[in-house]
């Protein structure tokens, strides 16, 4: 009797992917949350995470910081968990916990050792259903965050480069700010605001739970209907930013002054969103100009031309279209427009020539390599399953994404190149050292 | 057998899971654990080739690749006055060999998707399985025939010359630099760091000098971890490093730093900083493997460890919101370990947040541990030592400490146990020995602006100033040549009137008035030569503050409370009703040294600082370079810890009979103002008039 409802509850519509390297199971459950499971034996812990598809881009002029300020609150408790005792929980079963909060998403995670699992499924039910949150948290991670700001933005060195960034290429689209936020929105943000983000974003139907780690796969399906079936799902409209950023819309550029000493060039293109077929061209386009020593910028910028410290690009790849973060910390004395002029004629050379097979054969051997490393941490496998569900829809990319790196040619690269690496689609920064910035 | 056996237990486990699946959830109450998992950790191999190099092997075959790392188990001399080159030394093996350019080596390393990093410890590398003996190639070529040629050498000066520039606005690289010289100071290899003037004098030859000296087998490691056999790995080992010729290599051995006898702050001034990062740091004597270092680390989890427990999270973030993360840590190690507890932190409360590291240090040496805070931080460290297993160089950091600082070959296999058998009376040893809330070095890289609130939290009351080079701090300008002191106030005095007519001076009485906000006092001075003089301030008629000297001694009377200054305050009180003190400082045991040039709302000034007899700072005046004349004096007291900055500006000069005199002074940003309105040279005054009683 036992047996058959058992087998009915295992069966249900969970599917069984067969994949090249990491397996894993996937489910739903009847509130719309999604369910990842990754079995793996080899340590025995369980990292246990909760993907929220909620980030900055998800916020309102205003209240910028909200998303990764309320990371901050729910680990202040829930209805069964008094403040300040989640950590406790994890911690005192031999866990770690953690989360972080990006343009897109925010993600929970607790590692704990492998019999602790229900523990960590009864937390993140906790804070998925009721969590609680009093003024005396609000006003302290307040606090908190502003010091988080100030530790990483505002005190370090070229801290604000990203947000300058993202200010000056987006005028439109939320990616305009940063997952920090400002002050003044830090500042008013209010007990109310917290409670409408909850009801809309917090909600099963809006969360991927994914669990890696030293499980049984079946056991780990019962606990997790035990803890998260009766968490109703949302009733709000979750709402997600449709507007679309022009690209191809003239150069900006602008000079930002900073009490740093180099100067350091910015040349910010717009790039497609990731996953787009486009997005796999730029990607390896970007590996060609700055991964390893041999790469081109750093070839040419930094050991041939001696100009600079050092020269890279990067895929800043997000849900919505994203950029190419292409910069150079000059070395002292240089003239940044020598620097950027240097820069120009590495992007100019991938528009008029082709690369050789050799370097095609480079860019694949560093994917591969790159392929392999990243899956080394059960914690990191929970992490890129969720990812990959959450944006493309397809667990499976965790063992089929290479082969779409594997398919860009040599002329998509190109292609890629004179498209987007055009002089009407991007912003230039200087960050200039201003003397009189270290007078204060 | 076994088989069945895991068989009934996954089934009872499912049963019970189901069971519980179907009941309603009682939320309130916490999940329990399943049965402890054990804790089992990898095993390794080592053997060790012919000419000494020493080979540990992990073998983990869940991902096709293997890392190769070779290190160097040897403590390099002092650096001196070219700092810097040992850690060019080991950049520049990459960069460069007889047979390959540094783009060749690139390359090959690119091509196949591998890393190779090479440091001053030794050279590391990782790639797939399938490339490794491509690897290998370029990295015992690396290893073993860096051939330093002269156009990479000068291109890594160029670029460590401009990362110094751009380190110079970071306050964790400068906080980290000021709490190596302060706690290990300049003799010691660990105090030891780059500069402008070190990194523009470092030669070829000194780098060769170095790879020379150090990379031998015989003092190395080679660690081989991943997808490969023990057997892959000796042939490997021995075709790729067998070559590699020994040597002897000398120990270098140096002496223990000592501790401050009392809390020393010493500050790095940022400009336009909006936080501080507080370093409370010192050097302690704690040898890595020990049971005392077990008992350390505890003692660190409980304080101020990588968790939201810590005694430091608990009070500086959840409670005070101070800073977003509080940690410490006592680290061992074979020549000198270190304490360090620190944060960053919002400007306005540095003070506070120092006052609460040094509040949660005193407490360990005090408060005996409660067994529920030692059982969780055991928890906590058991679940951390069991988490890190998951990744293979975990087992080949293990294998090498055992290698290295001779441990038994159960030591990690038994640390659980260790970790158990820490008492609190232990941690309350452990704690008296090495937490030392009053002989550390409190550094703090931050504005300007908070320095004034931390002189009493040094032992001498006061805060030593350094440049983020480790250089003493100065924000002055130099001085072109043939300006001295002397001439300094040599010319201040000529411009009061000249030294002649300040000569013909004997006594003067001096009247005008103090005014506190809305309350102005009469004063009245009287002075004679030889240190004799009467200051009264006086309300509604009579006397509210006088003060006596008879050239000897002196009296002070407020309020019908008297007082007897001594020492410097007399000293200062007799200089102040001396007009002629600049023409015989040394009468008063006091030498003038100049500075520099100083600014002040763009004006320029010379500033001379007055040193007493056993050399310490008694005030520093500002002359205003265009009219000779004093601006501004500054004294700094310091009394029982606590520490006062004074600051007297003179706006104003009048000029009576010849002779200028400050009319109109305002002390502490115009806390006080004081004001002279008639001054009488050489009237008669008999010596009673300066009686003490």
């Amino acid at each position: 009797m036992k047996k058959t409802v058992l087998s009915l509850l295992i069966m249900g519509h969970m599917t069984q992917v067969e994949a090249q390297d990491i397996k894993f199971t996937e489910f739903d459950l009847k509130n719309g949350l999604h369910v990842i499971l990754h079995e793996d034996h080899s340590t025995p812990i369980v990292a246990v995470t909760v993907m929220y598809h909620v980030g900055s881009k998800n916020e309102l002029p205003g209240r910028t910081g909200m998303a990764h300020f309320f990371e901050h609150l729910l680990f202040e408790g829930s209805e069964n968990i008094g403040r300040g005792q989640y950590s406790k929980y994890v911690e005192n079963a031999g866990g770690g916990l953690n989360a972080n909060t990006s343009f897109d998403r925010t993600f929970y995670y607790d590692l704990l050792p492998s019999n602790q699992l229900e523990l960590g499924l009864w937390l993140e039910s906790e804070r998925m259903l009721h969590a609680k949150v009093d003024i005396k948290g609000i006003e302290t991670q307040r606090e908190v965050v502003k010091e988080e700001k100030r530790q990483r933005i505002d005190n370090q060195p070229y801290g604000t480069l990203l947000q300058e960034t993202m200010s000056n290429s987006y005028k439109v689209h939320p990616y305009k700010w940063m997952p920090i936020g400002s002050m003044d929105d830090l500042n008013a943000a209010q007990e109310a605001d917290f409670i409408d983000f909850y009801k809309t974003f917090y909600v099963p139907n809006n969360a991927v739970l994914s669990i890696a780690g030293d499980i049984d796969p079946l056991v780990t399906r019962l606990l997790i209907e035990k803890y998260f079936s009766g968490i109703p799902r949302g009733k709000e409209f979750i709402p997600r930013p449709t507007v679309v950023e022009p690209t191809h819309s003239g150069e900006a550029r602008d000079t930002v002054w900073v009490k740093d000493q180099l100067p350091l060039v910015v040349q910010a293109y717009h790039i497609p969103a990731q996953g787009t077929p486009e997005y796999y061209a730029v990607d390896m386009l970007n590996q060609l100009l700055s991964e390893g020593g041999s790469s081109r910028l750093n070839r040419s910028v930094v050991e041939e031309k001696e100009l600079a410290l050092f020269c890279g690009a990067f895929s800043f790849g997000l849900e919505d279209p994203g950029l190419t973060l292409g910069f150079s910390m000059c070395n002292m004395g240089v003239d940044p427009a020598v620097v950027e002029e240097a820069m120009n004629e590495e992007f100019d050379k991938v528009k008029n020539e082709l690369i050789s097979d050799q370097e095609l054969q480079k860019l694949k051997n560093q994917v591969e390599n790159n392929f392999v490393s990243r899956n080394s941490t059960v914690a990191g496998i929970a992490e890129s399953l969720a990812n990959y569900h959450m944006y493309f829809g397809d667990t499976n990319l965790i063992n089929t994404e290479i082969s779409r790196y594997q398919a860009v040619s040599k002329q998509d690269i190109m292609n890629a190149a004179k498209k987007y690496y055009d002089k009407s689609n991007r912003v230039v920064l200087y960050f200039m050292h201003d003397p009189e910035l270290l007078k204060q | 057998m076994k088989k069945s056996f895991l068989y009934i237990t996954l089934f009872a486990s499912l049963f019970l899971a189901a069971c519980s699946a179907l009941q309603p959830v009682d939320r309130s109450k916490v999940p329990a654990a399943g049965p402890a998992p054990i804790i089992r950790i990898g095993e390794y191999q080592t053997f060790q080739l012919e000419n000494g190099l020493k080979v540990i092997v992990v073998e983990n075959h869940k991902l096709p690749r293997v890392s190769y790392q070779i290190s160097l188990d040897v403590v390099p001399g002092l650096e001196g006055s070219k700092a810097g080159f040992v850690s060019m030394a080991g950049q520049l093996l990459k960069n460069g060999t007889a047979t390959r350019s540094k783009a060749q080596i690139d390359e090959s390393v690119d091509f196949i998707g591998a890393n190779l990093g090479s440091s001053s410890r030794g050279v590391s590398g990782s790639c797939l399985k399938k490339h490794s003996s491509t690897l290998l190639e370029v990295m015992s070529d690396v290893l073993l025939n860096p051939s330093f040629p002269d156009d990479e050498i000068e291109k890594l000066r160029k670029q460590t010359l401009s990362g110094l520039a751009s380190s110079q606005t970071d306050p964790n690289t400068i906080s980290s630099r000021i709490s190596d010289l302060s706690k290990y100071g300049s003799s010691h290899p660990y105090g030891e760091f780059e500069t402008e003037s070190s990194v523009k004098t470092i030669t070829r030859d000194d780098l060769v000098r170095y790879y020379n000296t150090y990379f031998k087998p015989n003092v190395s490691y080679l660690v081989i971890v991943g997808d490969i056999t023990p057997e892959e790995a000796k042939t490997q080992a021995e075709k790729y490093f067998g070559g590699w010729k020994r040597g002897n290599v000398s120990e270098n051995k140096f002496k223990m730093p000592t501790i401050p006898a009392g809390n020393e702050v010493v500050f790095v001034p940022l400009p336009g900083a909006v936080q501080s990062v507080i370093d409370i740091t010192y050097a302690i004597d704690l040898k890595p493997g020990t049971q005392e270092a077990i008992t350390a680390s505890v003692l660190n989890n409980i304080l101020g460890g990588n968790s939201f427990q810590s005694r430091l999270i608990q009070n500086l973030r959840e409670d005070k919101a101070y800073t977003y993360g509080a940690y410490s840590s006592i680290s061992p190690d074979e020549t000198v370990g270190s304490f360090s507890a620190g944060a960053s932190v919002r400007n306005e409360v540095t003070d506070s947040a120092i006052t609460q590291f040094l509040y949660e240090m005193d407490r360990l040496t005090k408060e005996l541990i409660h067994d529920s805070t030692l059982t969780v931080v055991k928890n906590i460290m058991t679940g951390n030592f069991a988490r890190s297993l998951e990744s293979p160089q975990t087992v080949a950091n293990f294998a090498l400490n055992i290698e290295k600082y001779q441990l038994p070959k159960d030591y990690y296999e038994t640390y659980l146990q260790k970790l158990n058998a820490v008492t609190a009376d232990d941690l309350m040893k452990v704690a008296q020995k090495f937490i030392k809330p009053s002989n550390a070095y409190i550094t703090v890289v931050g504005n300007k602006d908070v320095v004034g609130k931390l002189g009493r939290f040094a032992a001498s009351g006061k805060v030593n100033l350094y440049n983020s080079d480790g250089s003493v701090f100065s924000d002055l300008k130099p001085v072109p040549d043939g300006v001295t002191a002397n001439t300094v106030l040599g010319n201040y005095v000529e411009a009061l009137g000249g030294a002649a007519k300040l000569s013909s001076i004997h006594s003067f009485e001096q009247e005008g008035n103090m005014a506190m906000g809305p309350m102005v006092l009469p004063v009245n001075i009287k002075a004679k030569e030889g240190g004799k003089f009467r200051m009264s301030v006086s309300m509604n008629g009579s006397p509210v503050m006088t003060t006596v000297c008879d050239g000897n001694k002196a009296k002070m009377e407020s309020m019908g409370q008297a007082s007897y200054p001594e020492g410097q305050e007399l000293t200062q009180l007799r200089m102040q009703t001396d007009i002629k003190a600049e023409l015989h400082y040394q009468d008063y045991g006091i030498t003038p040294t100049l500075k520099g040039i100083g600014n002040i709302d763009g004006k320029e000034y010379y500033v001379v600082e007055l040193l007493d007899s056993e050399g310490e700072v008694m005030s520093t005046d500002y002359f205003d370079i265009s009219t000779s004349l004093r601006y501004k004096t500054v004294v700094v007291e310091s009394a029982d810890g606590n520490t006062s900055v004074n600051e007297s500006v003179i706006h104003e000069y009048l000029v009576f009979d010849g002779i200028k005199m400050p009319s109109k002074v305002t002390i502490n940003n115009g806390a006080m103002e004081m004001n002279t309105t008639k001054v009488i040279w050489n009237p008669k005054f008999e010596d009673k008039d300066f009686i003490v009683e």
